[in-house]
C-alpha cells in the first residue's frame, strides 16, 4: 500500500476552479483517472452572518437571511420567519401561507432551471445551458413583477408577506405556466431522459446508493434521487402543502429504476418542475381572500417580539433540500440570543464526497454540480479577519483604496469623488 | 516550378491559411452562439484574441522544463510545415511520392508537442489532460490511417503518377468508381472521417483533454502569454489542415476547369473554392457536433473508437477492396 | 411511531430527561419534542434513537453560548418514512471550563461536520472525534479564540476590520 503512495496524484478542485461556480476545495488523491480520496475544505466565502446578527434585530435579520444566498432567497428569510413565528406563537393569515407557497415554488423553478443548465455546462453541453438559462428568464420576470426584484424579492415578513399577489400577478403566472408545460418542458424531457450524450455522462456517475445517503443524511434532490422518500413540506405537514397534495418526488416515477445516480438527480427535478407547476396552479386556484400580514406595523411586531421568549425551529424544503432555521429569543431585546441556520448543500457535499470514492475524475464536476451546490449558504458561520503577522489580509477599504489609486494612476484627470452611497450599516460604526 | 517561386507561393499560402483558420474560429463561435441563441463574439475575436495574447506577458511555471518554452514554437513549425504537404484545392508545393505518411506523421506530430508541452509544466492537471490527449491520439489513428490507405490503395489501381501521394486525389477521386458497393463503403468512410475531424480538433463528444470545466483546459492549463498564441495558431492551423485532408479525399473538385483558368488565377480560384468547402466541413463535424452533443468520458470515447468506428471503417475498407477484387476476377 | 409513542418511549428509558411537546398553530398543527438531558447519558440517548429509528436523519448541531455553560442541541428527523415525522430536538450542556462531550459520529457519521463546526467557532471538546480538523476557519487563525463566544475569548474588537460601509468606518476605531 505505502508503495503505490508514491504513485497517486494529488488534485486540487478549487478554491478557484471552472467547474465551481462559488469557492470550495475538494481535494481528490488519484490514482490514474480512478478518485480514491475525497477531502472537502470550506470557509473559503466565509463572511460571518451569525456574528453579524448578533448586532441585529428580528426585521433586520430577515433582510440579512435573504443574502445568505442569492437562489434560494426566499427560503431563506421564509424559513427564517417560519422559526420566529414559531418562537413567538404568530399566526399567520392563510392567504399569506399561499402566497408564500406560490412564490416558494416560483423560486424552485427557477432554481431547478439554473441547475439543470449547470449540468449540461459541465458535461460541455454548452447548449443546455443557454437555452434552459433563457426559459429562466420568464419565471424571473414573474418574481421581479411580484417582489419588485429578481434575486432578493423580500417577499416575507414575520407572520405574513409584504406583497400580495393579484388578479395581474395571477394572469401573468398562468401564463407562465402554459408557456413552461408547451414550450420548454417537452424540450427538457427531451435532453434529460432521453438525449444519449447526456444518459452516457450521467448514468452511473457519482452514485449514492440509498444506504449512504441516509447515513450521511443527504437531502432533497440528492436524497431523493436515491430513493429516499423524504421531503419536508410532506413529512412536517408545513403550511398549507398538505392541501396541495405535495408527496416526495422519486425517479421511480419516470424511468422505473432508481439508481441514485447524476442521471436520477436530474430527474427528480425535472419532476419537481412539473410538480411545482401543479401546485401553483391549485394553489392559485385555491388561494383565499384576507389580510396578508399577522402584524401590519413593523414597529407593533417588534414589541411583540421584544416580549417573546422561547425558541422556535423552522423548517423548508428549499429547491437544494431541507433547510433548518433555529431562532432562540431574549425577554426584553429585539435581538435573538442565537440564530443558526442549515442548509442543505453541507450534508450533501460530504455525501457526494463520499461517493466520489472510487469513480473518475471526468465525474467530479458533474457530480458537484448535481447536488446543485450553494456554498455561499454553506459557509456563513464567522467573521474573520486575523493579522497574524505572517500574512497581510487586505480588507474591502484597502481594495478600495487600491482600486481609486489605480484609477487616479490610469486618467488623472478623473475629478469625482467616491461619494457614500446609503447610510451603511448604523451599527457598524459601534463595533 | 523552381524552387524560389515555391518558397514565395508557400509563405504566400501560410499566411493565407493563418487568415482563414482564424476567420473560421470567428465564424464558429459567431455561428454557435446564434444556434445557442445568443449574440456572440465579433467574427474578427480570434485575431484580436490573438494579437492580444502576443503582447502579454508569458508566465512559466516554477516547476516547467525547458521543453515548456520550446513545445509551441516546435508546434507551430509542425503546422508550417505540414502546409507543404496539405492538398489545398491543388496538389502540394512539395508534393511527393509517399508524402501521404509523411502528412499524418507531422498531423500527429502537433498533439504530440502538446503532450510534451503539458507534461513539462508540472501542473497535476496539464498531466491529466496529456494523459487523456495521449490515450485520444492513439486511439483516433487507428480507424482513419486504415481508410485513408485502402482509398489510397484503390485510386492506385486506377493508375497514378505518385503513388500514396496527396497529389493522386487530383488525378482520380474515389467516387469516380462508381460501383454501388464502392459508393456505399465510401459513405460509411466519410463517416468515419468526420468522427476523426472531430477528434482532432477536440469538439463535441471528444473535448476531453481540454476540458474545461473538469480540468481547466487540461493540456493548456499552464500556457499564458505568446506560448498559447502559438499553441492557439497552431490549433487553428491544424483544424484547416484536417479538414483540407477530408475534403481532399471525398471532394476534391476544383472550379478553375470550368472557368478556363491556368497558372496562378488558377490555384487562387481553387484555394478560395477549397477553402469554402473546407469551412463546410467544418460546419458540420465542428460548429454543429459542438452544439448538439456534450463531452464524453475518456473511457467511452476510447470504447467509441475501437468498437464503433475501428469496425465501420474495416467496413467500409472490406467493401472497397471487395469490389476491387470483383473488378479484377 | 407518533410523538406520543415516542415521549412514552424515551421516558420510560430515560427518567430524568426533561421531555417538552410543544405545538404550533399552523393551518396543519404540528407537534415538536425537546428533549434535556445531562452530558452523562447524551450519548445513551443518541443511540437509543438510533435504535428506535435505524434510519434517523441528523439534521444539525446547535451550539450556543449561555452565560457559564456552552449549550449543544441536535435536531433530528425521526420516522420519516411513514408520511408526518416526529421533529426532535435533543440538547445538552457543558460548563465551559470542560466543555468535554462524547462525540457521536459512531452513532450517525454524517455529525461529523457539524462537530468540526462548533469545535472550531465554540470552543466544544468532542471526545474521540476521528477528524478533528478545522474545516471554516483558515489554518492561521490564532487559538484559543472561538468566534461565536461572548465572552472574552471570542472575536476581540481590534480582529474586526472590515464591518460597516468603508467610508463609514475610516474615522472609527480599527
Amino acid at each position: 500500500m505505502n508503495g503505490r503512495l508514491e504513485y497517486w496524484v494529488k488534485v486540487p478542485i478549487g478554491p478557484i476552479h471552472p467547474a465551481l461556480e462559488e469557492p470550495e476545495k475538494f481535494i481528490i488523491t488519484l490514482d490514474g483517472e480512478r478518485i480514491i480520496h475525497v477531502d472537502v475544505k470550506l470557509g473559503y466565502n466565509l463572511r460571518g452572518l451569525e456574528w453579524i446578527a448578533m448586532r441585529r434585530n428580528y426585521i433586520q435579520i430577515l433582510y440579512l437571511a435573504e443574502r445568505i444566498c442569492g437562489i434560494c432567497s426566499f427560503s431563506h428569510n421564509h424559513t427564517y420567519s417560519r422559526a420566529v413565528e414559531e418562537m413567538a406563537g404568530i399566526q399567520v393569515p392563510e392567504r399569506a401561507e399561499y402566497i408564500r407557497v406560490i412564490v416558494g415554488e416560483l423560486e424552485r423553478i427557477h432554481s431547478h432551471l439554473l441547475n439543470l443548465g449547470v449540468v449540461g455546462h459541465t458535461i460541455g453541453y454548452d447548449t443546455v445551458l443557454h437555452l434552459s438559462w433563457l426559459a429562466r428568464e420568464r419565471v424571473m420576470d414573474i418574481l421581479e413583477a411580484i417582489g419588485g426584484n429578481r434575486v432578493n424579492y423580500s417577499v416575507n415578513m414575520i407572520g405574513g408577506v409584504r406583497r400580495n399577489i393579484e388578479e395581474k400577478h395571477k394572469r401573468a403566472i398562468l401564463d407562465m405556466v402554459k408557456y413552461y408545460r408547451n414550450e420548454v418542458m417537452p424540450k427538457i424531457e427531451e435532453i434529460f431522459l432521453y438525449d444519449p450524450t447526456v444518459e452516457a455522462r450521467l448514468r452511473d456517475a457519482g452514485v449514492i446508493p440509498k444506504r449512504i445517503a441516509i447515513e450521511y443524511s443527504a437531502q432533497g434532490p440528492t436524497a431523493r434521487g436515491s430513493g429516499v422518500k423524504k421531503d419536508v413540506r410532506y413529512n412536517e405537514k408545513l403550511s398549507v402543502y398538505p392541501d396541495l397534495g405535495v408527496k416526495p418526488v422519486t425517479p421511480k416515477e419516470f424511468t422505473g429504476v432508481v439508481k441514485g445516480d447524476v442521471f436520477d438527480r436530474m430527474v427528480v427535478r425535472v419532476g419537481e418542475l412539473w410538480q411545482s407547476m401543479d401546485t401553483i396552479e391549485r394553489a392559485i386556484d385555491q388561494m383565499p381572500e384576507g389580510k396578508i400580514k399577522a402584524v401590519p406595523k413593523d414597529n407593533a411586531l417588534l414589541f411583540q417580539l421584544k416580549k417573546a421568549d422561547g425558541e422556535g425551529i423552522g423548517r423548508y424544503e428549499a429547491p437544494r433540500g431541507e433547510l433548518i432555521h433555529y431562532v432562540k429569543g431574549q425577554k426584553g431585546k429585539d435581538v435573538p440570543a442565537k440564530w443558526k441556520m442549515r442548509e442543505p448543500t453541507f450534508p450533501n457535499l460530504f455525501a457526494i464526497a463520499r461517493a466520489l470514492v472510487g469513480e473518475q475524475v471526468a465525474d467530479v464536476p458533474v457530480a458537484i454540480a448535481s447536488i446543485d451546490p450553494c456554498l455561499s449558504c454553506t459557509d456563513r458561520v464567522a467573521v474573520i479577519d486575523a493579522n497574524t503577522g505572517r500574512k497581510k489580509i487586505l480588507t474591502e477599504k484597502d481594495l478600495l483604496k487600491l482600486s481609486i489609486e489605480k484609477t487616479r494612476e490610469l486618467n488623472p484627470e478623473v475629478k469625482a469623488k467616491p461619494e457614500v452611497i446609503g447610510v451603511g450599516c448604523p451599527r457598524g460604526g459601534a463595533l | 516550378m523552381n524552387i524560389l517561386y515555391a518558397t514565395l507561393g508557400f509563405i504566400g499560402i501560410y499566411t493565407y491559411v493563418s487568415f482563414a483558420s482564424l476567420l473560421w474560429e470567428g465564424i464558429d463561435r459567431k455561428l454557435v452562439a446564434r444556434m445557442q441563441r445568443r449574440v456572440g463574439p465579433p467574427l474578427l475575436q480570434p485575431f484580436y484574441d490573438f494579437l492580444k495574447l502576443v503582447s502579454k506577458e508569458s508566465i512559466i511555471p516554477r516547476d516547467a522544463n525547458r521543453f515548456f518554452e520550446l513545445a509551441p514554437v516546435l508546434a507551430l513549425a509542425t503546422s508550417i510545415a505540414l502546409l507543404a504537404y496539405t492538398p489545398l484545392g491543388f496538389e502540394p508545393l512539395f508534393g511527393t511520392k509517399g508524402d501521404v505518411i509523411l502528412f499524418v506523421y507531422l498531423l500527429t506530430l502537433i498533439g504530440f508537442l502538446r503532450v510534451i508541452g503539458a507534461v513539462s509544466s508540472g501542473s497535476p492537471y496539464a498531466q491529466i489532460g496529456a494523459q487523456r490527449e495521449m490515450i485520444i491520439l492513439v486511439s483516433r489513428e487507428g480507424p482513419m490511417m486504415l481508410a485513408l490507405f485502402t482509398i489510397l490503395w484503390r485510386l492506385n489501381g486506377l493508375g497514378v503518377t505518385k503513388p500514396f501521394s496527396m497529389g493522386t486525389f487530383y488525378e482520380h477521386n474515389v467516387w469516380e468508381l462508381g460501383t454501388p458497393m464502392s459508393v456505399i463503403g465510401t459513405v460509411i468512410l466519410l463517416f468515419v472521417f468526420l468522427a476523426w475531424l472531430a477528434s482532432e480538433i477536440e469538439v463535441g463528444y471528444f473535448d476531453i483533454p481540454e476540458a474545461e470545466t473538469e480540468l481547466a483546459e487540461g493540456t493548456m492549463a499552464e500556457y499564458s502569454g505568446r506560448h498559447l498564441a502559438l499553441f492557439d495558431l497552431a490549433s487553428a492551423i491544424k483544424a484547416f489542415v484536417s479538414a483540407s485532408l477530408v475534403v481532399a479525399v471525398f471532394f476534391p473538385w476544383g472550379i478553375s476547369g470550368y472557368l478556363d483558368l491556368i497558372g496562378l488565377p488558377a490555384m487562387v480560384v481553387d484555394l478560395l473554392f477549397h477553402t469554402l468547402k473546407v469551412f463546410t466541413v467544418l460546419f458540420v463535424s465542428m460548429t454543429i457536433f459542438r452544439t448538439v452533443t456534450g463531452r464524453l468520458r475518456i473511457t467511452q470515447a476510447t470504447n467509441l473508437f475501437w468498437t464503433r468506428l475501428l469496425p465501420a471503417s474495416m467496413v467500409g475498407a472490406l467493401l472497397l477492396v471487395i469490389d476491387a477484387l470483383g473488378v479484377i476476377a | 411511531m407518533n410523538v406520543d409513542e415516542f415521549v412514552k418511549a424515551f421516558g420510560e428509558r430515560f427518567p430524568e430527561a426533561e421531555i417538552r411537546v410543544s405545538e404550533n398553530k399552523m393551518p396543519h398543527p404540528k407537534r415538536r419534542v425537546w428533549v434535556e438531558i445531562h452530558r452523562e447519558k447524551f450519548h445513551d440517548a443518541m443511540g437509543f434513537i438510533k435504535e428506535l429509528d435505524p434510519r434517523a436523519q441528523f439534521s444539525i448541531i446547535i451550539g450556543m453560548d449561555a452565560g457559564d455553560k456552552l449549550l449543544a442541541k441536535y435536531h433530528m428527523e425521526l420516522f420519516w418514512e411513514e408520511g408526518e415525522s416526529i421533529s426532535l430536538i435533543i440538547g445538552t450542556s457543558v460548563p465551559k471550563d470542560d466543555p468535554k462531550l462524547p462525540t457521536v459520529t459512531d452513532v450517525f457519521p454524517s455529525a461529523l461536520p457539524y462537530e468540526r463546526e462548533n469545535q472550531e467557532f465554540l470552543g466544544f471538546v468532542f471526545e474521540g472525534i476521528p477528524d478533528p480538523r478545522r474545516l471554516f476557519l483558515p489554518d492561521d487563525f490564532p487559538e484559543g479564540i472561538y468566534p461565536l463566544r461572548l465572552d472574552e475569548t471570542g472575536i476581540k474588537p481590534e480582529m474586526v476590520k472590515n464591518a460597516g460601509h468603508p467610508y463609514k468606518i475610516g474615522g472609527a476605531k480599527k
